[in-house]
């Protein structure tokens, strides 16, 4: 009897220790996973920092690690739409799947930008019927995010869901003074200075909360390559308006971007495409944003 | 008072939650507790709500619908062609190759339906159309319904995830010129290691249109036991070599009875092997595919052993996102008096050049010269093509 007690109590006892298995798509969401749930998680992210998020290989690895995962984080939005459906699909993971409480929907918390009004087509680019899914370079939906994350985590492991909430509540409180203090030192730039053109509609949420302007991107439409017509208005309108940054993802081609801020006088300034999980915390790579972007702008 | 279909509709409830929540290793859980569980579930079932559909922009239960058009304009030096794919352009000419309804949702918590209809030259035709599970326990995944077997890399796969306009030989003589598919079921189970490892087997009705190594359309033969359905086995392992580098490999099988004789069997081995070299950091999204496939087919035929095999290599360039390049070399056998392909008497070789022009992600403009060298035939035949596609709707994410 005794024997038997203590085989149960050996595969019984992981169920209780080991850590929460979370899987998230983006670097910047494993950062707010890995601090909303330190030790009691062990975060894996799909991506990295280097990858255009739209365009992931379904990597059938991927598979493997979703198969074991006990919590999935999605940006939402049909950011992921390109990769993560057959993944999670063949994941044979009940667990994770869209309407369990092991998927945890980011976007669901952000209150959003750029939801398109009427009827959208694609004759409009790749446009995102539920709103622009950039969010995450802003540190106000950031710290939504790691609130909703510690809800989240602490439905799937309620002993320590006091934890997850306080943890939580504690990194959205830094972003948040943070995301004042930024938006407070860019108030101080001249307002001419406070404007940009972006590559990708990916910095509406970075221009909301930094109080800037942006006057065009170099895609003509959302996904489509920029055109030399394109190219030219956009330009004209940076030379008119004296812009002094092109800002973009390290993931997105540069060729065209270096030309037209040479020609406008601009400064070209690549933005990391999420935190460097595990070494770098979100709050470092919002803040490294920032100041890239700052140091750029100040005249 | 207790209406009939209230009671009814609790009791289901109450069965596709045990089925869910059945105790698994690590969640010991007593009968007693389940079952009172179950029953306050099913007593609150009528005042939950439905789950609220997360994020995304799926309208609400609303399919995803897809609608894919694939059309060739093609020129062949001799009008007596060897193309041999259901989607294949075959005349100088215009050439419609397909029209693809596609179609797909979650059915329920546990399972996810799709389907593909699709208009081509003869008319239309339910292409695939299956019910696969998401929840099972063991790390299984069965699927039900007509689906394209799970036999080698491109069988299993549409014309629009394709890097030529059509398809290699190798697979349309071996397994048929609208691919190896049928009316079965599958499973699938996905190995606990450390790396990707998949087993498949699948078991289909033996149909000449689709398993024309099996079942010949003159003489098909009423299914008697298991022994004269299709089977088709696959395993497939997938190794991240590094962030830039990957290798996906497959060996798959297929038995069943051969056409016509009736004690003999027909059995292809085959082997594929799909090296992709895409560096991460690479704002161009460029990437170097390699895929090769190589079948094996032995036949009982009226007391004779007949051996054959073909296969084919590709190579393709995805230089930036709106150009691809890809080259392609195929070589087959072929065996004296084949009842399936009587004129196939040699070896062929067939080579193939492509480019293509990706105005968006949606849109294609495909470019393909070839150049077909069948042993039997005294001259080769020239091919040119421009092929177009268009994707409208939610088409859903490729499988790697």
């Amino acid at each position: 009897m005794k024997k038997i007690l203590i085989i149960l109590m050996f595969f019984a006892m992981p169920a209780f220790a080991a850590p929460l298995q979370v899987v998230a798509t983006l670097p910047s969401l494993a950062a707010i996973a890995k601090e909303v749930g330190g030790p009691l998680v062990q975060v894996e992210a799909l991506t990295s920092p280097h990858q255009d998020p739209h365009y992931a290989d379904a990597k059938p690895s991927l598979i493997v690690t979703l198969n074991r995962a006990d919590a999935v984080i999605v940006n939402g939005l049909e950011l992921e739409v390109g990769w993560l459906p057959p993944l999670l699909q063949q994941a044979r993971n009940g667990k994770i799947q869209k309407g369990t409480p092991g998927y945890i929907d980011a976007a669901a918390s952000v209150q959003l930008l750029g939801v398109p009004k009427g009827v959208i087509d694609r004759a409009m680019g790749d446009v995102h019927p539920g709103g622009n899914p950039h969010f995450l370079i802003d540190p106000r939906a950031g710290a939504r995010v790691a609130v909703a994350i510690g809800q989240g985590l602490g439905r799937l492991d309620a002993a320590h869901a006091a934890t997850y909430q306080q943890n939580a509540a504690a990194l959205a409180q830094k972003l948040t003074a943070l995301a004042k203090a930024e938006t407070a030192r860019f108030a101080q730039l001249p307002p001419a200075r406070r404007t940009l053109v972006a590559y990708h509609d990916s910095l509406l949420y970075l221009v909301d909360w930094l109080g800037l302007r942006q006057i065009a991107t170099l895609e003509p439409r959302p996904g489509i390559a920029p055109n030399p017509q394109h190219v030219a208005e956009v330009l004209q309108q940076m030379k008119a308006a004296a812009v002094p940054v092109i800002a973009q993802e390290a993931f997105y081609p540069e060729n065209t971007s270096k030309t037209v801020s040479k020609l406008a006088g601009a400064k070209l300034v690549s933005l990391p495409g999420g935190a460097r999980f595990p070494t770098e915390t979100y709050e470092d790579h919002v803040r490294g944003l920032a100041q890239a972007l700052y140091s750029a702008l100040a005249p | 008072m207790i209406r009939f279909p209230t009671v009814l509709k609790h009791c289901g409830f109450a069965l596709a939650w045990l089925a869910a929540t059945w105790p698994r290793a690590g969640h010991a859980q007593t009968t007693d507790d389940t079952a009172a569980l179950a029953a306050a579930l099913a007593a609150d079932v009528s005042a939950t709500a439905a789950p609220e559909p997360a994020g995304g922009g799926d309208s609400p239960l609303m399919p995803s619908i897809a609608l894919i058009f694939d059309g060739a304009a093609a020129w062949f030096s001799d009008r007596d062609n060897l193309q041999s794919g259901g989607h294949d352009p075959t005349r100088t000419g215009f050439n419609l190759q397909q029209l693809e309804l596609h179609m797909e949702s979650n059915v329920d918590p546990y399972v996810h339906f799709a389907a593909n209809i699709v208009w081509g030259p003869d008319g239309v035709e339910l292409e695939e159309g299956f019910a696969q599970t998401t929840a099972l326990p063991g790390n299984l995944q069965v699927k039900a319904g007509k689906f394209l077997n799970p036999f080698g890399r491109l069988n299993p796969t549409h014309p629009h995830a394709w890097h030529f306009v059509d398809a290699p030989f190798a697979l349309t003589k071996l397994l048929g010129g609208d691919g190896s598919r049928g009316l079965g079921t599958e499973c699938a189970w996905l190995a606990p290691l450390p790396w990707f490892f998949e087993a498949r087997v699948a078991v289909s009705h033996p149909d000449p249109d689709t398993g024309r190594s099996f079942v010949d359309a003159a003489a098909a033969k009423p299914v008697h036991a298991l022994g004269d359905m299709v089977w088709t086995g696959n395993l497939r392992q997938f190794f991240a070599l590094n962030d830039d580098w990957s290798l996906y490999w497959g060996l798959s099988t297929q038995q069943g009875s051969s056409p016509q004789a009736f004690a003999g069997s027909t059995q292809i081995y085959a082997t594929d092997l799909y090296l992709r070299w895409r560096p991460v950091a690479n704002t161009d999204r460029s990437a170097l595919s390699l895929q090769a496939e190589a079948l094996w087919r032995r036949r009982d035929w009226l007391g004779r052993q007949m051996d054959d095999w073909a296969g084919y290599a590709q190579l393709v360039a995805e230089i930036n996102p709106r150009w691809e390049a890809g080259v392609r070399a195929e070589l087959g056998s072929g065996v004296q008096d084949d009842p399936l392909d009587k004129a196939w008497v040699g070896q062929r070789q067939r080579h193939t050049l492509q480019a293509t022009y990706y105005p968006s992600h949606f849109f294609r403009l495909r470019l393909q010269g070839s150049v077909d060298l069948p042993s039997w035939r005294p001259d080769p035949v020239y091919a040119g093509m421009l092929a177009i596609e268009t994707v409208i709707g939610a088409h859903g994410a490729h499988s790697y």
